[in-house]
């Protein structure tokens, strides 16, 4: 039995910073992992499939070079070759952070972990030894998984966002069930590498927490420049699997394909953890209920990540994580951060932060909000990609900058720069008198800063100007 | 022909009312039964509808002004009509209102309202009294506002620019100019001395706190190593005093005023409720639908007749008493709390009171009480039956001899017949004016209410 400060459990982009951070505070840590380190994100999620989506960027560009000049045959796709390419991704930064563990003289135990009480953890390893930790803390992140609703047969036609990027052809057709931003990224790289692709949701939008107009430019590029059908406000029933293809029924339409991929959502992993055991319930959702400071009701148990029922995003489960280390082991204590970017990989990307109109209009609050087209961009146009526009809403009063919401070429990276303004609490003025390079798609948020204000150089003069 | 829409006179008391909303702006068309806008009175906000139809031609009142009752709001008629620039004068005796409150009140029918606004409109060569015109709950619009005398600091326009933009209050700068006066070198001092350089925030908190006109030398930073955030400048603005409304001012004045002058004390009784619930519970089976309130203002009303006492109350060494039972039930609203009031009490059948209770309850829950229907009351009984309570004490309404705080019916072990029994107990605690009412006095009237409520066949008898 050995005694540590901390027993991290899960070692995803919660768990295994949280474990690196600690022993940086000089705590002695234990991470248990039943499966791969680095969790969904690494192994069955971010990264493998950002590799897959940069490889159908690639064979979309080389089927547009022509139109830039450049002439070569036809391209192709192997995409046994992709799967490999990702797998090798993935494989390499399993062996990073391997290493970190390593490095940071943390012990990295593979197997279930089980509460046996608050601070007594027993994990059973698959040779079936089971070894008991006593930890003065314990950060629960284990994450969650692939919800699989009862009405889908069980069958090899039918996968999940994780079997999905197991396979290793593609099948000629695709039903997405679920429009939420995992259907949707699947669904636009599967259909920009040639599948036929049919999404089905049952609200009465894709893409649902996305910024209304957004929304309208993701759904109208997958439709149009994809060619993916998209079905929403009615359910997919009486789904049935044979040998030859998958099929269901949606209102008056019947749909089938090759595979279908299951993305309804995801659930919290926390079977077989004996939370009662640690004086733990989950929540109605099936959550581990956390407060401001990431705290469960056992004050000396975290929990971060997915399981705590926050944003689905590894970059928030990091923050998280290293922010109740940091409050337990350093100096300084403070709340878990609130302003979290999303990122949306779909084609054209999208990224959003802070507050949306929406949400300004349920607050009663007022707002000023300020647009810029990537139409009337020297850069985007040079790329090639006039797609979308980015759009700050800010407060009416005191021009503090408090959403961003951006969608087109490279959406995702732009995000970044309107999450620190965000966070700093800079006014649209001050945004807009910011340099921003040029010529460079960044140049947007300093346009879209000048819109709000109303003296935008390179959109005409709209009524509105104040 | 324009039409003068006049304040109404709501009731014997009120002399003045604030208008705080306009349901129609100038140029809107307006129908009959239209709702104009809405009046706070001491003691309740209505809304007062149109008697005319036509345009909303002029406005004379802003929302949140305080104006004489009979005064000329504004006018209504047609497009392009003229219309007076000002009000006239309020006429000083009341006269009938062309616009009613909702629900309408008794109007002399005689009075022509056309005749009136005629009147008043013939004369523009009356001297342009606007009437006086006051925030609420200031000094009685009668008198004019003083002019606020607050001194500060003479400062240079450099200096005053200078604290300005630093979002820093230059009250306490000491001034080395001419006579005193703050030169900008000494804002410049002062930031130094006060660190100012070193309490970082952020720039929209900046840009708040001047626009609030927050000095941020006194707020304190929540964000990363200290740094002010919005947040902490939104936490000091909603630290700041909020000036109440004109009927929770009056609240604030009249039980302060009772509270110190009247000596309070207080006998507390616990009932016993489980036969009275029963007895409820059959009379619903036979479509006799009770409320548990109905029964407790009864068994007042009862003891009051028997003691007059109670219901009586002291004036300048003097006891007054009332020969009817005009009874206040306190009833909490979302903004503050109103006293309807039953008006002879005595006079009515259990089920007239019930369907007095239902109709005035409803009435203030909806805002609709007319101040006549709040005022006059000779017991007020404070029923906190479904907040939970095990007790409570009440402050007497001034005018009052005595109230009766009612709390939660909750199920308990007693001793009856020397056995340890479950019984539904009700506490009732009295507060009466000692200056009237003497300790026996308040202990048998409370005895009296609980015997009433307590007596089976008082009840078989005034429910058959």
């Amino acid at each position: 039995m050995e005694n540590v400060d901390l027993v991290v459990i899960g070692a995803g982009p919660a768990g295994y910073p949280a474990a690196i951070r600690a022993a940086q505070h000089g705590a002695r840590v234990v991470i248990i992992e039943r499966e791969e380190l680095g969790g969904t994100c690494l192994n069955w999620g971010c990264i493998p499939t950002k590799t897959l989506i940069s490889a159908a960027d690639r064979y979309a560009s080389a089927m547009e070079s022509a139109d830039y000049g450049i002439q070569h045959g036809k391209p192709t796709v192997d995409y046994g070759k992709m799967v490999a390419l990702k797998n090798t991704v993935v494989a390499g930064l399993r062996k990073g952070i391997k290493g970190l563990l390593k490095g940071n003289k943390i012990d990295h135990l593979t197997g279930t972990a089980r509460f046996r009480d608050r601070q007594h953890i027993a994990v059973q390893t698959s040779d079936g030894i089971e070894q008991v930790v006593v930890a003065k803390r314990v950060l629960i992140a284990t994450g969650s998984a692939p919800a699989r609703p009862g009405f889908l047969p069980d069958h090899a036609r039918v996968v999940d966002s994780r079997g999905f990027l197991d396979i290793d052809h593609l099948p000629k057709s695709l039903i997405v069930l679920g429009g939420g931003i995992i259907g949707c990224e699947f669904a636009c790289m599967a259909a920009r590498l040639g599948v036929k692709v049919t999404i089905v949701e049952l609200l009465d939008d894709i893409l649902t927490t996305l910024d209304t107009d957004v929304r309208r430019t993701v759904r109208d590029a997958m439709t149009k420049n994809l060619g993916i059908r998209i079905l929403t406000g009615q359910a997919l029933q009486d789904i049935e699997a044979d040998d030859k293809k998958v099929s269901g029924r949606c209102g008056d339409d019947t749909v089938s394909a090759e595979l279908l991929l299951s993305a309804v959502g995801r659930i919290a992993v926390t079977e077989g953890l004996a939370l009662e055991k640690a004086g733990l319930a989950l929540d109605e959702r099936g959550y581990i209920p956390v407060d401001a400071w990431g705290l469960t009701r056992t004050a000396s148990i975290a929990a971060a990540g997915d399981v705590n029922g926050g944003p689905q995003l590894a970059h928030a489960a990091t923050s998280q994580a290293l922010r109740i280390v940091d409050n337990w082991f350093g100096k300084e204590r403070a709340r878990l951060e609130t302003l979290v970017p999303a990122c949306i990989f779909t084609t054209p990307e999208a990224g959003a932060v802070g507050m949306g109109e929406l949400a300004a209009g349920e607050q009663e609050r007022r707002v000023t909000s300020g647009r810029f087209p990537f139409m009337a961009l020297g850069k985007a146009m040079a790329l090639g990609d006039t797609t979308g526009f980015v759009k700050w809403i800010a407060d009416a009063e005191t021009g503090q900058l408090l959403g961003a919401h951006s969608v087109g070429p490279h959406a995702t990276e732009l995000i970044a720069e309107a999450t620190v303004a965000i966070r700093a609490e800079l006014t649209v003025t001050e945004l807009a008198h910011t340099i921003h390079a040029h010529p460079t798609l960044s140049e947007s948020w300093m346009e879209a800063a000048e819109a709000a204000n109303g003296h935008c150089i390179h959109l005409p003069p709209t009524r509105g100007r104040k | 022909m324009a039409q003068a829409i006049t304040m109404p006179k709501l009731g014997q008391t009120a002399e003045e009312s604030t208008i705080v909303k306009w349901h129609k702006t100038v140029g809107d068309k307006i129908d009959k039964g239209d709702i104009l806008f809405e009046i706070e009175t001491d003691k309740a906000v209505l809304e007062v509808e149109s008697f005319f139809e036509g345009t909303l031609l002029k406005t004379f009142v802003g929302e949140g002004d305080t104006v004489p009752v009979m005064s000329v709001v504004g006018y209504i008629g047609a497009v392009g009509e003229k219309v007076p620039d000002a009000p006239p004068a309020a006429p000083a005796a009341p006269a009938a209102a062309i616009a009613a409150p909702s629900p309408a009140t008794a109007k002399p029918e005689s009075s022509t309202p056309a005749a009136q606004a005629t009147a008043a409109t013939a004369q523009p060569t009356v001297p342009a009294a606007t009437p006086a015109v006051s925030r609420p709950a200031s000094a009685p619009a009668t008198a004019p506002a003083p002019v606020p005398t607050v001194e500060r600091k003479a400062i240079s326009p450099r200096a005053r620019a200078l604290a300005r933009r630093s979002a820093v209050d230059y009250d306490p700068i000491p001034g080395t100019g001419p006579g005193g006066r703050i030169v900008e070198a000494d804002v410049r001092r002062y930031l130094s001395e006060q660190g100012y350089d070193q309490r970082p925030i952020t720039p929209a908190a900046l840009v708040l706190a001047i626009a609030e006109g927050i000095d941020i030398l006194n707020v304190r930073g929540s964000g990363d190593g200290g740094r002010i955030l919005v947040a902490d400048i939104r936490r000091v603005m909603a630290e700041r005093p909020k000036p109440m409304n004109r009927m929770r001012s009056i609240i604030a004045d009249r039980l302060t005023e009772s509270f110190t002058t009247t000596p309070h004390f207080y006998v507390t009784v616990e009932t016993d409720m489980t036969e009275l619930l029963q007895l409820r519970r059959q009379l619903k089976e036979t479509g006799k639908d009770y409320t548990v309130t109905v029964f407790i203002l009864e068994a007042v009303i009862l003891a009051l007749e028997a003691f007059p006492g109670v219901n009586s109350r002291y004036q300048d060494h003097a006891v007054i008493w009332n020969s009817h039972v005009h009874l206040g039930m306190a009833t909490a609203l979302e903004e503050g709390l109103v006293v309807p009031v039953i008006r002879n009490a005595e006079t009515l059948s259990l089920a007239e009171l019930q369907q007095q209770i239902v109709s005035l309850a409803t009435k203030a829950r909806d805002g609709k009480l007319l101040p006549d229907e709040m005022s006059g009351s000779t017991f007020t009984v404070s029923n906190m039956g479904m907040m939970n309570v095990e007790n409570f004490a009440a402050i007497i309404n001034p005018g009052e001899g005595a109230i009766l705080a009612v709390a939660s019916t909750q199920p308990k072990a007693v001793v009856r017949d020397g056995k340890i029994v479950v019984r539904s107990m009700m506490k009732m605690t009295v507060s009466s004016d000692h200056r009237i009412i003497d300790g026996s006095v308040g202990a048998r009237f409370i005895n009296a209410v609980k015997d009433n409520l307590e007596d089976m066949e008082l009840w078989k008898t005034l429910t058959s």
